[in-house]
């Protein structure tokens, strides 16, 4: 069965990896310059001592064209169960050869527990190879940014990739099981993976954990959420602006100019010799900004995943794909000994 | 022992059913022919011999063996399935080492002989064989399992009138060599009558008529004498089909001892006749056994 599943889907995995491979090879060519880069600006050495965001600035907008790779290595499991996944029972229903391996010596079970033995393990060693290339591409991106909860991060690193390409192989195999049709098994083994992931990551993921919230002195001169105290790495996940009575001034880190002049009278200086113009407002300066904080008291109130819990997180979101895996994988080899002829 | 038996055989998808009530044994070491109109439940009753489907109703056994229970019992099923199917993209050796993987007992050598005899290459992609070929291939890959029965789903539809020789030729051989029972579904009745030995005629998801070809073929005559009004006729126990002029009447009827009548002139029946007969009067049956014979609603008249 092993040499039959080899000779059906050599042609595909062959291909897969070799895309695969391609997309590795343009990593390496990429990464080394990227490292290099990350090295002689010194980028590597101020990340590893301390703050300097001109430095991890600039890194960063050089290779900003990257970017674009993002969406297309999220979609690289989707594309996997689609191409391994969806045809592997609905094109031999469709050429009617299930007819002929079905009737061999061997049971149905065993004929599909070692196709889908083969195809999840090629995808796993696909995708887990894939990964690590990139994780060590993307290191110096990740290193310079605090956002490692961002979906272009979280999702492409670490373990969640492999159970992604898992879950999207069971999806293709449940959905060319069901529908009989490759084609029809293919669209909705993509529309359906997008969907699950995007529900995951933009409604399920913030909830693994009790969310931690935290008031903080309001960072001034605001630099980013590294400024809130949440610790390094920690997922914001929404933050109010209040003064020290609790009353709101802004949705998020909210410097309200308006609200803030209420409260400090000639904070906001007007404009040299003459009477207000229309459009025109002169900007506090600095100090006087700092102390009219001080005086109100304001703070910002955060509700954040402390950056300690991304390895529990990226436990907990493999395991929800995994077991969807599981699932689908149960009830396509069930409805496939019961349901198909 | 049996080749295959079904027991109030039935499957049903949502409300339609695709074979019902079926019946029907066929003997051990039988070529049997099974016929029927198009829909008639002919490749249902084959899949259920298989496994392939699970019955609603009723059992299917195979060598008597409970299909779907015993799990070895497809190594001694031999099955090609309705238009030949075969992975495209292999070669003919392919295909052979496809056999070979999946099943326990293999005579390769024996389907290399037999198809290299026919002129087709091991090296040969299925995908680019004629439609003979193919068939060739599937019965190749059939015969290697060294099957004690082959259930064949309409091998010879899409062949032409050589390759259906050929492909009957290599079928009686083999049979004969390895003493295989055949259940072999078509609608080509006039091919069947030279290789098979034993008929069950298939019509609206019901068996019509089984039994041995030749007893069946005796006990059926078409008869012929002046118009015909109802009156018992010696040695006739049931009508089949019958035509009237005015003056004159034809039927096919089921007999039993000769008829003495010397206003019938009798005629012997050839197979087509009597299937088409049958498939023309989907009232009228000839089962073995218990059930034989009375033909529901047509012997009063």
């Amino acid at each position: 069965m092993i040499w039959v599943t080899w000779r059906q889907h050599r042609a595909s995995l062959l291909f897969g990896f070799a895309i695969l491979l391609v997309l590795c090879g343009f990593l390496l060519a990429t990464g080394h310059n990227i490292w290099s880069v990350y090295r002689s600006t010194g980028t590597e050495h101020c990340v590893l001592t301390h703050h300097c965001d001109a430095i991890t600035g600039s890194f960063n907008d050089r290779f900003n064209a990257y970017q674009f790779l993002i969406p297309l290595f999220l979609l690289i499991p989707a594309l996997v169960g689609i191409f391994w996944g969806a045809p592997l029972v609905a094109r031999e229903i469709e050429n009617g050869t299930h007819r002929l391996a079905w009737t061999q010596g061997i049971t149905r079970r065993r004929w599909i527990a070692t196709k889908l033995t083969i195809l999840l393990g090629a995808a796993v060693a696909g995708l887990a190879g894939f990964t690590y290339t990139l994780a060590w591409w993307s290191r110096p991106f990740v290193a310079t940014s605090s956002e490692r909860f961002n979906p272009g991060i979280f999702d492409l690193r670490g373990v969640v990739p492999i159970a992604y390409v898992l879950f999207a192989v069971a999806l293709g195999v449940a959905a060319g099981t069901i529908m009989r049709r490759t084609v029809a098994a293919m669209g909705v083994t993509l529309v359906a993976f997008v969907g699950v992931r995007t529900s995951i990551t933009l409604w399920a993921r913030q909830h693994f954990a009790t969310a931690k919230k935290l008031a903080s002195p309001f960072p001034f001169p605001f630099k980013d959420s590294s400024g809130l105290a949440v610790g390094p790495n920690a997922w914001v996940i929404s933050s109010n602006t209040v003064d020290r009575a609790g009353h709101l001034f802004g949705k998020g880190i909210n410097l309200n100019l308006d609200a803030m002049a209420a409260r400090c009278p000639g904070l906001i200086p007007g404009p040299p010799g003459g009477p207000p113009k229309e459009g025109f407002r002169a900007l506090p300066d600095p100090s006087s900004m700092q102390a009219c904080i001080q005086r109100v008291g304001l703070q910002v109130r955060s509700t954040y995943q402390p950056g300690t819990r991304y390895w529990p997180f990226q436990a907990i979101e493999s395991a929800i794909f995994i077991a969807l895996a599981a699932g689908l994988i149960a009830f396509s080899i069930w409805w496939l000994n019961r349901r198909v002829s | 022992m049996t080749a295959l038996t079904a027991t109030g055989l039935g499957k049903r998808y949502g409300k339609k059913w695709a074979l019902r009530d079926c019946s029907l044994e066929v003997p051990e070491g039988r070529i049997a022919a099974l016929v029927g109109p198009n829909g008639a439940g002919k490749t249902t009753l084959l899949h259920l011999a298989t496994g392939l489907l699970e019955p609603t109703t009723g059992s299917v056994s195979v060598l008597d063996r409970a299909v779907g229970s015993d799990r070895d019992l497809l190594s001694d099923i031999g099955f090609v399935a309705q238009d030949v199917p075969l992975y495209r993209t292999f070669s003919v050796a392919d295909m052979l080492e496809f056999g070979r993987r999946l099943n326990r007992r293999w005579d390769g050598e024996l389907a290399k002989t037999r198809l290299t005899a026919l002129g087709i290459s091991l090296e040969d992609r299925v995908g680019e064989l004629s439609g003979g070929q193919r068939a060739q291939v599937a019965l190749a890959l059939a015969l290697a399992k060294l099957p004690k029965v082959l259930l064949l789903d309409e091998p010879l539809a899409s062949l032409d009138p050589l390759a259906r020789r050929d492909f009957l030729g290599v079928l009686m051989e083999s049979v004969a060599e390895h003493e295989i029972s055949v259940v072999l579904s078509s609608h080509l009745v006039a091919d069947l009558e030279r290789v098979c030995d034993y008929l069950i005629v298939l019509s609206a998801a019901r068996t019509q008529v089984a039994g041995e070809i030749e007893p069946l073929l005796h006990d059926h005559k078409i008869i012929a004498g002046p118009r015909w009004e109802g009156a018992s006729i010696g040695g006739v126990t049931s009508i089949v089909t019958e035509k009237h002029t005015e003056r004159q009447t034809t039927m096919l009827v089921r007999v039993e001892g000769p008829i003495l009548d010397p206003a019938w002139s009798v005629q012997d029946v050839g197979l087509e006749d009597l299937v088409l007969a049958y498939l023309g009067k989907p009232g009228a049956s000839a089962l073995p056994g218990p059930r034989l014979a009375v033909a529901r609603g047509e012997a009063s008249r």
